[in-house]
């Protein structure tokens, strides 16, 4: 109830989720999950195939329905009033979605009309979209000649031809090349500007994550770590430190003073340090003089704040899919 | 704008788009014009001089109309029904590609989203309907107002049922070659079993017929529910039936009726 009070008709681009879990068979794909994202932030959900990350985005979209627990989006609960939340949501799914058949003009026109935005407004929010997106010179091509980055900029600009106030996007830039997941996220940043829209967006791309206002790294079904990426770096990640030994003497005494320290193929010595000890450690390193070629330091990734959480490389894409074959 | 007219103009949306895409299909439009010229322009005219009153010097049929009169409506409900259960096939594409959920996260009930659909199949149905309508002058039936307006009413009645039959079918096939093959075993068989190629003989008791044909042809035909559509549009477009010309509409109507429920509960649970 309480959930309910807080994400009330005041914060539409607000979602709650509280206490979901749902279970296919005997997998428990979402195990008594809570979270909130606050209206007009970039929220991320970050976790390795099969975390439960589409079905959590499944259930916020209205496509699915939790086992137990409830989730709010807007104020309104997806499982009592699905179409009042329907209107506060623009969705980008994972899987391609557009009729590839029509043109892109007429797929944004049809969304326009089954979300019963005017005639007028329609046209005109067409127009301004597919100029963002720079879809404007092949508005009246058929989506099936066009490729795969301009389908994905025809979607994104698809889901925001209703008000939405939430944007929801499924893995929105996967199999693109740089440009175009660059383009994308230079036109997501312009439309959260304009329009105070909040966004949920799953990725695969660490790197893009960094750009959000707060990540939420999920795996087997749970919140892991609800952070800033800041914050999410130096709590779960540590600093690596790098040297390159000029003889064997120096490498044994290194090792001898340093039992993580581990050895790298090219002859590097690598040692991981949480951040505050990195300056002691580095001053050590350098007092074995001339012993050591050259030393270097590596301020931590979120990607390896992500192994140190779920154990598993966030790329590990295909050995991941083969040990849980969902998602 | 009101609640009902966003509904209305989602509905519209999404006949629009069932519409837009089959004008788009040069293989349904294809099939759409070829199968009227070749039953009645190939096969009708090709039978019409075998088609009459005697068999080996004995008079058995007396029937007032001519093969390519008696056999032009069975060509319309044929073709109503191949691109009816065609364009159910948009239910299978739209799964495979995506589009459902586009359309499943709309703020628009399910029922609108299926009458939508149905909707748009029978508008491109009852428009290969009125092709074979265009060949009437060649089979030598008149149409007059009146048979035409009644006509083309019952065609659209048809055109629906038949379509929600396809969305049906459509929902247990899910890939595209399973519903090729479905169709073909479904909609030809129906289509031969339901007196439309060949006539049950009016003049004849049930009992004589069974000596005429064999008695499980006789019984298939009878229990093709098509068999009385065909025989109601004899009845509209040549003037003559064999069953009594009420048994048509209430087939369709109930097929309509009990297809359009499953579809749409099936429909609700995704």
């Amino acid at each position: 109830m309480s959930v309910l009070l807080r994400g009330g008709e005041g914060f539409p681009g607000t979602v709650a989720v509280a206490s979901v879990s749902k279970r296919f068979g005997h997998i428990l794909a979402l195990d008594d999950l809570s979270l909130d994202i606050h209206e007009g932030e970039a929220f991320a959900l970050l976790g390795p195939n099969g975390a439960g990350k589409s079905t959590l985005i499944s259930i916020i979209a209205t496509i699915q329905q939790p086992d137990s627990g409830s989730v709010a989006v807007g104020g309104h609960d997806v499982m009592r009033s699905p179409m009042k939340a329907r209107k506060m949501l623009g969705i980008v799914f994972q899987e391609p979605s557009l009729d590839t058949r029509l043109t892109v003009q007429e797929n944004l026109d049809f969304h326009g009309r089954i979300h019963g935005v005017p005639r007028r407004q329609r046209l005109r929010r067409i127009e301004q979209l597919l100029e963002l997106v720079e879809l404007s010179e092949v508005r009246h091509k058929i989506v099936r000649g066009l490729s795969g980055g301009m389908k994905r900029r025809a979607e994104i600009a698809r889901a925001l031809v209703h008000d939405a106030k939430i944007l929801i996007l499924d893995e929105p830039t996967v199999g693109l090349d740089a440009q175009s997941r660059e383009k994308i996220w230079s036109y997501l940043d312009r439309v959260r500007g304009e329009r105070g829209l909040t966004l949920i967006v799953t990725t695969h791309y660490i790197d893009e994550v960094d750009g959000c206002d707060r990540v939420c790294i999920v795996d087997g079904g749970k919140v892991l770590a609800l952070d800033s990426p800041d914050a999410l770096r130096s709590k779960y990640a540590q600093d690596t430190i790098r040297a390159r030994p000029e003889d064997i003497a120096t490498e044994q005494a290194i090792f001898a003073a340093f039992p993580q320290a581990r050895l790298r193929r090219n002859g590097e010595i690598a040692i991981s340090v949480a951040s505050p000890e990195a300056g002691p450690v580095m001053d050590r390193l350098r007092g074995f003089g001339r012993g050591v070629r050259y030393l270097s330091l590596e301020r931590p990734s979120l990607e390896s704040a992500f192994l140190n959480l779920t154990g598993r490389e966030l790329r590990g894409e295909q050995a991941a899919a083969l040990g849980r074959g969902r998602e | 704008m009101t609640q009902a007219s966003i509904w209305l103009g989602a509905l519209h949306a999404i006949w629009l788009r069932e519409v837009q895409r089959s004008l788009r299909d040069r293989g349904q439009l294809i099939g759409g014009v070829s199968r009227p010229l070749l039953w009645v322009l190939i096969l009708g005219i090709g039978f019409n001089p075998y088609f009459r009153a005697e068999v080996f010097g004995q008079v058995r049929f007396a029937v007032p109309f001519t093969y390519l009169q008696f056999i032009f409506p069975a060509v319309i409900v044929l073709n109503i029904m191949y691109t009816a259960v065609q364009s159910a096939v948009s239910l299978i594409w739209d799964r495979e590609f995506g589009f459902l959920r586009e359309v499943m996260v709309a703020p628009v009930p399910r029922w609108i989203v299926l009458l939508g659909k149905v909707l748009g199949g029978a508008t491109v149905a009852l428009g290969h309907g009125c092709l074979v309508l265009i060949l009437a002058q060649f089979a030598g039936v008149q149409l007059r107002y009146a048979n035409l307006a009644t006509g083309l009413a019952y065609m659209f009645l048809l055109a629906f049922a038949l379509t929600c039959v396809g969305i049906f079918l459509a929902n247990r096939i899910r890939s595209f070659e399973g519903f090729g093959i479905f169709s073909n075993t479904v909609i030809l068989p129906l289509y031969f079993t339901s007196s439309s190629v060949f006539p049950l003989d009016p003049s004849l008791t049930g009992a004589q017929t069974r000596v005429v044909y064999p008695e499980w042809l006789v019984i298939l035909v009878q229990y093709n529910p098509l068999t009385y559509v065909v025989d109601h549009f004899r009845g509209v477009f040549i003037g003559f039936n064999q069953f009594n010309p009420w048994a048509g509409p209430i087939v369709i109507v109930i097929v309509a009726a009990v297809f359009f429920a499953i579809s749409l509960i099936e429909f609700r649970q995704g």
